[in-house]
């Protein structure tokens, strides 16, 4: 027979029908190894508890129902195995469950799920075809492999959430993109056969858009498809570059940090939000500039330059 | 409240095509899709291989002609001629159409869409994205509803379909957020709710929704079902889970390999080998299994699918995500170990009685995709025909409910229906029931797996039936203890439960009374295929006191006649 071992599942909980505020469930089962954290809980709700709300679906990690925080951490309860995550535990063998961050809860693990769609929606996050509504299926387009590998990984998203969950700046912003909507833009800026790049990049230089990433990686980290987002985000940032659309907060940024390192090998970064909003819009932050100064935290308007500066202009004149 | 002009029902590959293409035929209908899931969470996901579609890009000589031989071989007859012949006909418009939509079809190196070879096929005709195509056709065709403005209701559960005998009326669903129990009128309504395997549970590929609510709360109206004995046994399911590995893995030359290192399919399929129709692919196993050819584990007997000899890297360019689930659900990794796998309950032929148009018996009620039993796949169908089946027929239904809705005006829904569906929910909650939901699904899995699974008899369909009934009668007394209001997934869990139990009826009586072997449907006590007495469709109907009432009608035929089927 199979080992097994006593687990602890520590579950968040919270029926907005009856409950004031969340709480946490206790439940011990006996767990074999193989089995995974959906298993698990379906267990739970089966022969204990049937009242323990969640969604799933497939059981095989590719409709991407069951994203939930895994001891603290966004994942698919179905491809999860309950003893990798003994490692992860904060108390011995206590799996905490909880419902993915950044969403309204409806009730215990399941959560609102509409803001993923109204981004996608915002975004313009499909193709709309070059070829004619009367002439659609007659031929098909003659397209690379290798197009093709540019994107490949993107399809692969199931529009999980856990990204989305895990976002940072998701966190401090309800109204940012977030890593799917990037994911899904970038798959659809790439694609020839899509003829809306051109306003979609327009959305996307929005304020909340694609510049508003701060590059923390969590979504790769978090991506259960192992998808590598940040080079998504990276990919239509360059097109901005590409397409030379140099009006935007977030291009004149990029460009001011790219120039300072250029120059001197160091951020200058008094004037950063000068060359970024310019100085009607750097305006608005005064009264923020004026409390750094306070506070001896204003960085300084001299900056020295590096020693090894011809090694970082060498890499600018490689790049080139 | 105005009707609907078209309400369609499930939000897979089938709903949604047929939403896109209804507004295509009239940009001016209103239309809602109802779903129990998010439209990407859909089942059309899980399908890895792909989708067949004559369009000689690989083999020169392929043509549609072919295809729709191999369809009606493949389902050994009993395929309605007309429907497979217009299924074929179509494939290499859907596919090109879903290419143009944005669908990433991996490649051949002239840029054209690649194939690769399938089960039962005599070319290289099966289209794919990777191992991953149904999950990118699903994501396409949600993309283009978003595109299209098409309206969603997510989450939203069936309870009835609405008619008065004459026309469609509607639908009653739960709003499964809140609890409200709606009335929702349509003047043509599309059911598209996928199939109906799950009920072998333990023994099954299938989401844990596979659970045929549109087919069950169409026999429930009066709709005759067909058809419904056969279920196709996929058999390279995972050991432990029964998860799927798609059969692209032996299209790209995986062996199966029984305990004395042979490759076994030599026995029953000498040409084709693993290339065999899936019927016979996973009788054989249970055939070495019975024979004592099997590996021995605590999950059961199980098989070696071998792709050791492919080599890492095509496993990991061709089938990533098979790759994946091996090492998620098995521990193992195919590139250095072979895959642990049996057969498992994978696909159901059966489904709503409908025309070629996805046109039922009622006027202005349509089905479309795996829940529809049009007849495509007749008794067995052939791997990469499922997605096309939910693209061309999905299209047939939209464009026909969208051509008919102009002139239909339905009456209203009665407020009786509603409130006879209010009681029966309430009555869930009676303290005096004692029967537990998982009790009676884990009881409903096991006899059909044992009773009416890939080899079949009298006696076990006897056994079978009988404790269906038993099962039913236990169901009057099923107690859902939870008692919100707010997403009550103990509540849906029971909906389930009820439409499987009254499915399995069907599947276990038309079984009993097919006394004949033929594609996925294998009587050990009348092995051969009979076409004197059998070459006809099954036809259920559940009559006013809740019985199932099995009965027959002819099959189409065409230019193909009847042949003995070999591989």
């Amino acid at each position: 027979m199979d080992e097994k071992k006593d687990i602890y599942f520590k579950i968040y909980r919270y029926n907005p029908e009856v409950d004031q505020k969340p709480f946490y469930d206790d439940f011990k089962i006996s767990v074999e190894r193989g089995v995974t954290i959906l298993r698990a809980i379906n267990y739970i709700k089966d022969h204990v508890d049937s009242s323990l709300s969640y969604r799933f679906y497939c059981q095989a990690g590719i409709c991407g129902s069951c994203a939930m925080r895994v001891n603290g951490v966004s994942k698919l309860a179905c491809t999860t195995q309950v003893w990798d995550e003994l490692e992860n535990c904060k108390e011995k063998d206590m799996i905490t469950i909880e419902p993915l961050n950044n969403f309204e809860i409806i009730r215990d693990m399941i959560v609102d799920y509409k803001p993923v769609i109204n981004k996608l929606e915002k975004y313009i996050s499909w193709v709309t075809p070059k070829i004619k509504q009367a002439d659609l299926g007659k031929k098909e387009n003659i397209i690379s492999e290798a197009e093709f590998k540019v994107i490949d990984a993107a399809t692969d998203c199931i529009l999980c959430a856990a990204c989305f969950s895990e976002c940072s700046m998701m966190s401090a912003n309800k109204e940012y993109i977030s890593p799917l909507a990037l994911l899904k833009a970038f798959r659809m800026v790439k694609d020839s056969r899509d003829t809306r790049s051109d306003e979609r990049m327009a959305v996307l230089n929005q304020d909340h858009g694609m510049w508003d990433c701060t590059h923390c990686y969590r979504c790769v980290e978090a991506c259960v498809k192992n998808i590598p987002i940040m080079d998504a985000i990276q990919g239509v940032r360059n097109e901005a570059f590409i397409r030379k659309q140099n009006g935007t907060e977030g291009y004149k940024h990029a460009n001011a940090f790219a120039q300072d390192i250029r120059k001197t090998g160091r951020l200058k970064e008094a004037t950063i939000a000068i060359r970024t909003k310019g100085i009607f819009g750097a305006a608005g932050m005064l009264p923020f500039a004026i409390r750094m100064t306070l506070r001896g935290r204003m960085p300084s308007m001299f900056v020295k330059t590096i020693p090894g500066i011809k090694h970082v202009r060498n890499i600018f004149r490689k790049i080139k | 409240m105005k009707p609907y002009d078209i309400i369609i029902v499930g939000a897979g590959g089938a709903g949604m095509y047929a939403a896109m293409e209804a507004l295509q035929t009239n940009p001016g209908l209103n239309i809602a899709v109802v779903s129990k899931v998010y439209p990407t969470r859909s089942h059309t996901s899980a399908a890895q291989g792909g989708v067949n579609a004559a369009l000689a890009n690989r083999h020169k000589d392929d043509t549609v002609e072919l295809h729709i031989f191999d369809t009606i071989k493949g389902s050994d007859y009993l395929a309605d001629q007309d429907a497979a012949t217009l299924l074929c006909e179509m494939a290499p418009y859907v596919v090109r159409e879903m290419e143009n939509l944005g669908a990433p079809f991996s490649r051949l190196e002239d840029g054209t869409i690649a194939q690769r070879p399938f089960g039962g096929a005599q070319k290289y005709r099966c289209c794919y994205c990777a191992d991953r195509t149904g999950h990118t056709l699903l994501q396409t065709l949600f993309e283009q509803c978003m595109r299209k403005g098409v309206k969603f209701f997510s989450e939203y559960y069936l309870l009835s379909i609405e008619h008065d005998g004459k026309t469609a009326q509607g639908i009653v669903v739960m709003n499964m957020q809140t609890g409200k129990i709606e009335a929702m009128p349509a003047k043509t309504v599309i059911i598209a709710t996928g199939g109906y395997a799950k009920m072998y549970w333990q023994k099954s590929s299938n989401a844990a929704g596979s659970t045929g609510d549109g087919i069950a709360a169409a026999l429930r109206a009066g709709l005759a079902l067909e058809d419904m004995e056969f279920v196709q046994f996929h058999p390279t399911g995972l050991r432990k889970s029964g998860l799927l590995i798609s059969e692209g893995a032996r299209g790209e030359g995986g062996y199966l390999v029984n305990n004395k290192g042979e490759r076994f399919m030599s026995r029953y399929a000498p040409e084709k080998m693993e290339l065999g129709p899936r019927d016979l692919v996973s009788r054989s196993i249970e055939i070495e299994i019975n024979e004592g050819r099997g590996f021995d584990s605590d999950a059961g007997q199980y098989m070696h699918l071998d792709l050791r000899h492919l080599g890492g890297a095509l496993i990991k360019e061709r089938l990533p995500q098979i790759r994946q689930l091996a090492i998620d659900f098995e521990g193992v990794d195919p590139i250095d170990e072979p895959i642990p796998i049996r057969p498992t309950a994978h696909y159901s032929m059966g489904g709503i009685d409908a025309d070629i148009n996805g046109a039922t018996a009622i006027p202005g009620i349509y089905a479309a995709g795996e829940c529809s039993c049009i007849s495509v796949h007749g008794a067995n169908r052939l791997g990469g025909n499922s997605l096309l089946e939910v693209l061309v027929f999905g299209k047939q239904a939209g464009h026909h409910a969208a051509v008919t809705a102009s002139s239909l005006n339905p009456g209203a829904i009665s407020t009786a229906s509603v409130e006879k569906i209010q009681k029966e929910i309430e009555g869930y909650s009676h303290h005096d029931r004692t029967e537990r939901y998982s009790d009676l699904r884990e009881d409903l899995g096991k006899t059909l797996g044992a009773n009416a699974g890939i080899y079949r008899t009298r006696k076990k369909l006897e056994k079978g039936v009988a404790d269906i009934m038993e099962i039913k009668e236990r169901f009057k007394k099923v107690h859902v203890k939870d008692a919100s209001a707010v997403f009550n997934t103990n509540l849906f869990q029971v909906f389930e439960l009820k439409n499987m139990i009254h499915l399995a009826e069907t599947v276990a009586r038309g079984a009993l009374a097919r006394e004949e072997s033929r594609g996925s449907h294998s009587r050990e006590d009348f092995p051969t295929r009979d076409d004197k007495k059998w070459h006809k469709h099954s036809i259920f109907h559940m009559n006013e006191a809740g019985e199932v009432i099995v009965s027959d009608k002819p099959v189409t035929m065409g230019k193909h006649e009847l042949q003995e089927r070999t591989y």
